[in-house]
C-alpha cells in the first residue's frame, strides 16, 4: 500500500522549477520579493533556491523578509562561477529543488535565483522548465544590442528599474523595441520592482506558461 | 511582517482583480504522462488507425526543449497543450501524451542541425576544442571531425568562427546531420 502510494507520488507531475538569472545587482532577488505576494494571493504554493559565491546572503534576506516562511528558503553556496552551478553541472541546484520538493510536497512552483553573472548566463534545462534573465536600465540602453545568450534565450527577459531610465539617460521605449528584436519573438516585459509595477504581468506569465492555470 | 510589506500586499492583491490571467481562455489539453512511444507496437497500431481519419496531432519540440518537465505549446492542430510531467519523466521522439479513442498526441523532435569543423592540425584542433568550449557550444566529437549543435541563428555561429575559417585554422565539412 504505501509503495503504491509512493508511485503515486513519483508520477505526479512535479512542481513547476523556474530560473531567475541577470548581471550583479539587476534585481533578481527584488523580482522575487515582489513576485511573493502576488502568488500567495493566487494560492501558490512556493518556495526557493538561491544561488550565491561563498554566502547565503540571497537567501538570508529572503528568509528575513516575512513574504515566505522561511523553511522554504534554500541557499546554494556556488564556490565557483555561478553560471557553472545552473548550467555546465547544476546537480547542488537540482538537489536543493528535489529536497524541497519532498519536504514541502505538494509545491507549485521553485524559483531558482542565480548568483549575478554576464550576458552569456544561461539555464541548463536538465535544472528548470523555464527561466527569465533579468537586466535593468541602468546597466545601460545599450544592453540588448550586445545579444548576449541570457537576453536572447531566455523564455521571458525582463527590463527592471524603469523608473531609473531618466536619470540615466536611457531611452526605455527603445531599449525595449532593441531587446524585442533580438528574441525571435519571445517577450519582453518592463518592470520596477521597488514598486511592484510590471510584476502582475510577470506573474501572469508564469501562471501560463509553467503553472498551466489556464 | 513590516508594515510596507502588509501594504505592498494589499496593493498587489488588488491589481490582480484586472490581471489578463483573469480574463477567459480557451480550453487547454492537460497533458501528464508520457503514455509509451509511436513505435511501440500496440501504440503504434492504434496510431496507425487514427492517423487514417487524420486524428494524431502533433507537438513539435526543438531537441534541447525535450529536456523540460513543462511546457505550454500548441499541436499542429492547434490545440492548446498543458504538458507538466514528473521530474521522473522524459519527453523523446514519439512520446505519446494522449492517446483515445478519438484522438492522440505525438511528439515530433525537430532534427539538430550539427556545423562540421575540420581542425587544420593538431594545433589548430586544440585551438578550436578551447574555443568552442569557451562559447559554451554543445559539440560532439567524430573522429578528427567536431560537430558544433546549433541551438540558435547559423549566422550567429559562423559569425564567432570567421577568423578561424578565414585563416584556414578550420574548415567548413558538412552542415547537416540528424542528431
Amino acid at each position: 500500500m504505501a509503495e503504491s502510494a509512493e508511485a503515486l507520488v513519483a508520477a505526479a507531475p512535479s512542481a513547476a522549477r523556474v530560473g531567475i538569472g541577470g548581471p550583479v545587482g539587476s534585481g533578481k532577488t527584488a523580482l522575487i520579493e515582489g513576485l511573493l505576494p502576488l502568488f500567495a494571493a493566487r494560492g501558490t504554493s512556493l518556495a526557493i533556491v538561491t544561488n550565491d559565491l561563498v554566502t547565503q546572503e540571497d537567501a538570508e534576506r529572503l528568509q528575513r523578509s516575512g513574504l515566505i516562511p522561511p523553511e522554504r528558503v534554500v541557499g546554494v553556496e556556488a564556490g565557483a562561477c555561478p553560471h557553472t552551478v545552473i548550467r555546465e553541472d547544476p546537480t547542488l541546484n537540482i538537489e536543493a529543488a528535489d529536497l524541497l520538493e519532498e519536504q514541502l510536497r505538494p509545491l507549485d512552483l521553485i524559483l531558482i535565483e542565480s548568483g549575478g553573472d554576464n550576458l552569456a548566463s544561461t539555464f541548463s534545462l536538465d535544472l528548470v522548465d523555464y527561466w527569465m534573465f533579468v537586466i535593468d536600465v541602468s546597466g545601460g540602453g545599450d544592453i540588448p544590442r550586445k545579444r548576449g545568450p541570457g537576453i536572447v534565450r531566455a523564455d521571458l527577459l525582463i527590463v527592471n528599474k524603469s523608473d531609473l531610465a531618466p536619470h540615466v539617460g536611457v531611452d526605455l521605449p527603445l531599449m525595449r523595441k532593441e531587446a524585442e528584436g533580438v528574441r525571435a519573438g519571445r517577450p519582453v516585459l518592463v518592470t520596477n520592482c521597488r514598486t511592484g509595477e510590471g510584476l502582475d504581468r510577470v506573474a501572469d506569465h508564469l501562471a501560463h506558461d509553467v503553472l498551466m492555470e489556464s | 511582517m513590516p508594515k510596507a510589506r502588509l501594504s505592498f500586499n494589499r496593493r498587489a492583491a488588488a491589481s490582480l482583480a484586472s490581471a489578463p490571467h483573469a480574463r477567459k481562455l480557451p480550453a487547454m489539453l492537460r497533458l501528464t504522462q508520457i503514455l509509451g512511444n509511436a513505435t511501440d507496437p500496440d501504440i503504434a497500431e492504434r496510431l496507425h488507425a487514427l492517423e487514417h481519419d487524420g486524428r494524431v496531432e502533433s507537438i513539435t519540440l526543438d531537441a534541447a526543449d525535450t529536456a523540460r518537465k513543462r511546457l505550454r505549446v500548441a499541436t499542429d492542430k492547434g490545440t492548446d497543450c498543458a504538458i507538466a510531467l514528473a521530474r521522473s519523466e522524459s519527453l523523446a521522439n514519439g512520446a505519446v501524451l494522449l492517446l483515445e479513442e478519438d484522438r492522440a498526441v505525438v511528439v515530433r523532435m525537430r532534427e539538430t542541425v550539427w556545423l562540421a569543423l575540420s581542425p587544420r592540425d593538431l594545433a589548430a584542433a586544440l585551438d578550436l576544442g578551447y574555443f568552442c568550449g569557451n562559447l559554451h557550444w554543445r559539440v560532439r566529437f567524430e573522429g578528427s571531425v567536431l560537430k558544433v549543435a546549433l541551438d540558435g541563428p547559423r549566422e550567429s555561429y559562423m559569425a564567432r568562427l570567421a577568423q578561424h575559417l578565414a585563416d584556414g585554422r578550420a574548415r567548413l565539412v558538412d552542415e547537416r546531420e540528424g542528431g
